[in-house]
């Protein structure tokens, strides 16, 4: 033994001992990956929090005599010649200028900065660079009348002025979209019930469906024998030996499953869901409805009026604003370009050349301010992104809230009932790989069947060759009666008696519940698809060619996305429930709770941090999504918000605005591309925001969950 | 946290050899003379051993008639292995039965027969009957959520739930749905006096139970196990988890709820068993050995080998 002993001076000092190089590799790669993310989210918030801060104004007096006046935006160098050209913002689109312009810097004669120079951002058209010459205003008979003149003066007189005609604009337009809205809202939903009831009472034969008073009498009768009986019978089952308390068992389900089956009957096929009129009936309707339409009308033409008559007042302030190239003044319209610009159609006007830091930075707040909380203009290059928010923001609540629920339930199902083995192991490898599917897999599925198949059977039910006729549907509704009676008793006999082995018997059984509940599932969806009662909800809008939920919309494209997410919240989820130790649940069993006792109220509080981690990852994902959004619901436009002050309040059949979408359609489908590339960044930064608040807020939900589990606080 | 139980003057209970009598079930049987002086032979240990069923001994002062649990011909299976060998015995109403023996012997698996939580173990087969109150439990009729309401449990390791102390102690009445406030605080109280932890967490019952030390975590456990009113209490190895001043409080605890209601206990630990119970059964392999009153088992017992179990020299 003594002659394998090594002694220490003996022993070679491996290499790799030496002065630890895997610190250095390992640290060297965690600050490089800590550098890519620093620059990415250097550049981004660099990017976007600058593209509104207020350049100066140059005026621009080139070698050709041409004289123009642009904001210096870019520069760069020609590789061999070393000339130096630089890109300047022009504006001025509608007077046919390109709005960037390349200007190679040994051409210019001479630049300077203008102190009278001022930057229009208009409603339309984009930006107008000039000096300002006059404002006037227009009396009743016509004539000019001159408020300011020169730019000192038009520069004193501006702000109030401007605040006074946008205040104005802006009460007009709210009066436009509120009570012209809501007028012609109205007159389009009688227009809409005038012919769902005509389709209604056009439909052959529906009455023949529905049950007379008669038969639904004699259901509730039959109801009412079903339950009394389950009540006589309550404590069949208790007298000694397995055949017994299995016939006790199942006799109690039966009576519940026919209630169950006699009440659906009735709902189904009452008397009161038959809304046929007569010719009589419909044309007394119609008559109504015309006259209440022409209230409406009259209604409307007489706020229409109202609101021309302001629009004409507030339209009679005009500001002349001179460009020095052509000599033209920023006109109403392009083909009104003999007109000055009316003083309600600029959004803000901006003296770059004139401004002190503080005033640069009221006008980049004030930038800010619009971007976030208006509409978009100018095909989105101009203008806010509030819906896009909106957008963003309830579909990520709303994939989180369909997500959690699924994902939390089919994972309990995983880890608390179904027993660990083959068929457990191969669910959790496919939903795993679930995780890894392309995400416009995903948008591909939703359109088709979220959308076109899901959505057009809200819409108008099930397609007429799908439909059966009424007996053939009454004996599947029976029969899926009967197979849920035997899946119960298959169930009920595939289980050994108590402290006994299953026997062959009930093993042959218990795979047998398999086939049986998925006949179950099966003869469900076939009832549901083929039943001839169901009509669809929004019937008179699809006759029409407007579906409501046939379409993309933000319901589906939440529930596309809560699919994706799935995985997420089914693994987090299953970890979490596992790692709430037994001895918890057996404490539980011995207090005399039942599984689901032990499951709601030991169970999932231990380990709802762990699934509100699931629900975190799955928002984050989700929030991330683009590509299957653009198929299954997100839009260039739509300033109809998905979520609104009107009833339904949600309206979940809107397609909606979505931040990562309108990154990319500002990017690569704008028409002005160049104009675009700063809001490209902004909007980016503004999409890094959005998710990081949700993400944060939702870690914070979880960290008080966590302080009242360890007992802090409760 | 712990303040509770190591403030109060070190006892010298010799209650903390509790785990030196954990021993290996199958060692070299080591033949000591019994008191008479002659070597002794383990004719039923052996007997054990060598997989035969012998009759066990018990103790006349064992009335059947006045027994709440009714344990015939019992046998029970963890798949092939069997576990406990046709037990019979009869557990007597309000007195403290304590279940002894060498690790693996099976007294654990017996008690959690009798709440059927074994029911959650895959693979388990029983055959025989355990009557409570003359029902057997292994009917296929009986409802084993209620079953389990009738018999309250305490386990090996201190299982407070994490949620607070209160709702620790009513959570037997809270899955019975009962809401009414002032039924759950005057339970939770009685409960809380009854185990002797009242004084402890009255100020804090709207606090975390995870912040009690291991002993008032037991000691609340049966508060828990016993605010149902239950027809028995099992108890199973209480003590093992706890330190000697713990575990001294938790038996005084027992003596004085065993006044209210039955206990069966499983205890690994010699002095306890002598201590806390009125009669004493010696397991061994699965198989009942001994069977009396605790002062004859442990002073005069009838078999060699429960007499050199009981006093340490073989187990």
């Amino acid at each position: 033994m003594s002659d394998n002993k090594v002694t220490t001076s003996q022993r070679q000092t491996l290499p790799s001992a030496i002065g630890e190089p895997m610190v250095w590799l390992t640290g060297g790669s965690l600050v490089l990956c800590l550098l890519m993310i620093i620059l990415l989210l250097g550049m981004v918030v660099y990017n976007g929090s600058v593209s509104f801060w207020p350049r100066p104004i140059e005026r621009v007096t080139l070698e050709s005599g041409e004289v123009f006046l642009g904001l210096a935006m870019d520069q760069d160098v020609h590789a061999e010649t070393l000339a130096t050209r630089t890109l300047y913002r022009v504006g001025n689109r509608d007077i046919g200028q390109e709005s960037f312009r390349w200007v190679d810097d040994q051409d210019i004669v001479e630049s300077e900065y203008p102190s009278n120079a001022m930057l229009l951002e208009r409603e339309a058209w984009g930006v107008w660079l000039g000096i300002p010459e006059s404002i006037f205003t227009i009396d009743d008979e016509g004539n000019e009348v001159q408020i300011a003149t020169g730019s000192d003066q038009v520069f004193e007189q501006f702000n109030k002025l401007h605040r006074d005609a946008r205040d104005a604009g802006k009460a007009i337009s709210k009066l436009k979209d509120q009570d012209l809205g809501k007028i012609n809202r109205e007159i389009e939903s009688l227009r809409l019930e005038v012919q769902q009831s005509e389709i209604e009472s056009h439909r052959s034969g529906d009455s023949l469906f529905r049950f007379n008073w008669g038969t639904w009498g004699f259901s509730g009768v039959l109801v009412a024998i079903c339950v009394g009986f389950f009540i006589r019978v309550r404590h069949l089952g208790t007298e000694i030996g397995s055949i017994h308390a299995r016939k006790g068992k199942l006799t109690r389900f039966s009576l519940i499953v026919s209630a169950f089956m006699l009440l659906g009957a009735m709902w189904i096929a009452s008397p009161w869901g038959d809304k046929a009129l007569d010719e009589q009936q419909l044309q007394e309707l119609r008559e109504q409805v015309v006259i209440r339409e022409a209230e409406l009308l009259s209604e409307y033409e007489l706020k229409l009026g109202q609101i021309r008559a302001m629009e004409e007042t507030n339209d009679r302030l005009r500001i002349v604003i001179r460009e020095p190239t052509t000599g033209e003044f920023a006109p109403t319209s392009q083909t009104l370009s003999d007109e000055p610009l009316h003083m309600q159609q600029i959004v803000r006007a901006v003296e770059s050349n004139q401004l002190s830091t503080a005033d640069r930075v009221g006008v980049y707040l004030s930038r800010w301010w619009e971007y976030l909380s208006a509409n978009p203009r100018e095909a989105n290059t101009e203008g806010g992104v509030f819906p896009v928010i909106v957008g963003t923001i309830l579909l990520t609540l709303l994939l989180t809230i369909f997500v959690t629920p699924m994902g939390v339930i089919a994972a309990l199902y995983l880890r608390e009932y179904a027993k660990q083995g083959f068929v457990t192991s191969m669910i959790r490898i496919a939903v795993n790989n679930l995780a890894g599917v392309p995400s416009i897999v995903y948008g591909v599925f939703g359109l088709g069947f979220f959308c076109y198949t899901v959505g057009q059977y809200v819409d108008t039910g099930p397609k007429v060759s799908d439909r059966v006729n009424p007996g053939t549907w009454w004996m599947m509704y029976i029969f899926i009666g009967l197979v849920i009676v035997i899946g119960y008793a298959v169930n009920l006999w595939g289980k050994p008696d108590p402290g006994k082995l299953p026997s062959q018997f009930n093993l042959r059984m218990k795979r047998a519940t398999w086939i049986v509940w998925f006949s179950v599932l099966v003869l469900g969806v076939l009832l549901i698809t083929k039943t001839p009662y169901f009509h669809g909800l929004f019937e008179a809008r699809a006759e029409d060619g407007t579906p409501t939920f046939g379409a993309r919309g933000m319901l589906w494209a939440s529930l596309t996305l809560a699919l994706l997410t799935l995985p997420v919240v089914i693994v987090a989820t299953e970890e979490a429930i596992a790692a709430v130790p037994n001895s918890m649940r057996e404490g539980s069993y011995g207090c005399g709770a039942s599984k689901w006792q032990t499951m709601r109220r030991i169970v999932l509080p231990g380990a709802l941090p762990g699934i509100l981690t699931g629900g975190i990852l799955a928002m984050a994902r989700g929030a991330g999504e683009v590509a299957p959004l653009m198929l299954v619901g997100a839009v260039k436009l739509n300033q109809d918000l998905p979520i609104s002050t009107e009833a339904p309040f949600i309206h979940a059949d809107r397609s909606f605005m979505h931040l990562g979408f309108h990154i990319y359609d500002l990017g690569f489908q704008s028409p002005d591309s160049q104009a675009a590339r700063p809001l490209v960044w902004t909007t980016t930064l503004l999409f890094l925001a959005v998710v990081f608040a949700l993400n944060f807020s939702a870690i914070m939900i979880r960290s008080r969950v966590r302080a009242r589990m360890a007992g802090q606080t409760i | 946290m712990m303040s509770m139980d190591t403030d109060s003057p070190n006892s010298t209970t010799s209650s903390g050899s509790a785990q030196d009598t954990a021993q290996p079930v199958v060692r070299p049987v080591s033949y000591e003379p019994n008191r008479r002086g002659n070597e002794a032979t383990y004719e039923v240990i052996e007997a054990i051993r060598r997989g035969e069923t012998p009759a066990p001994t018990v103790h006349p002062e064992v009335d059947p008639s006045n027994a709440i649990i009714n344990i015939e011909d019992f046998n029970l299976w963890y798949s092939e292995t069997q576990a406990i060998h046709s037990v019979s015995m009869n557990i007597s109403r309000g007195a403290v039965t304590a279940l002894i023996g060498p690790s693996g012997c099976g007294k654990s698996t017996l008690l959690r027969s009798i709440n059927r939580m074994n029911d959650l173990v895959e693979g388990v087969r029983v055959e025989g009957l355990i009557g409570l109150n003359g029902s057997p439990i292994y009917a296929p009729s009986v409802d084993v959520i209620s079953l389990r309401k009738r018999l309250g449990m305490v386990f090996q390791k201190p299982n407070p739930f994490p949620m607070s102390i209160f709702e620790n102690v009513v959570y037997p009445l809270r899955i019975d749905g009962e809401r009414r406030k002032s039924v759950l605080e005057e339970a939770c109280e009685k409960s809380l006096r009854a185990a002797a932890i009242w004084d402890e967490v009255k100020d804090r019952l709207k606090r975390s139970a995870l912040g009690l030390s291991g002993g008032q975590q037991q000691r609340l456990c049966i508060a828990r196990a016993i605010v149902a009113d239950p027809e028995v209490l099992l108890l199973d190895e209480p003590c093992s988890a706890l330190d000697p001043v713990a575990t001294l409080k938790i038996e005084e605890l027992i003596s004085e709820i065993s006044e209210r209601y039955t206990v069966l206990i499983v205890t690994h630990n010699m002095q306890q068993a002598a201590r806390v119970s009125d009669y004493t059964a010696f397991m061994y392999l699965g198989r009942l050995v001994e069977y009396g009153p605790t002062a004859k088992l442990f002073q005069t017992p009838a078999l060699i080998e429960t007499e050199h179990y009981v006093s340490g020299r073989f187990g």
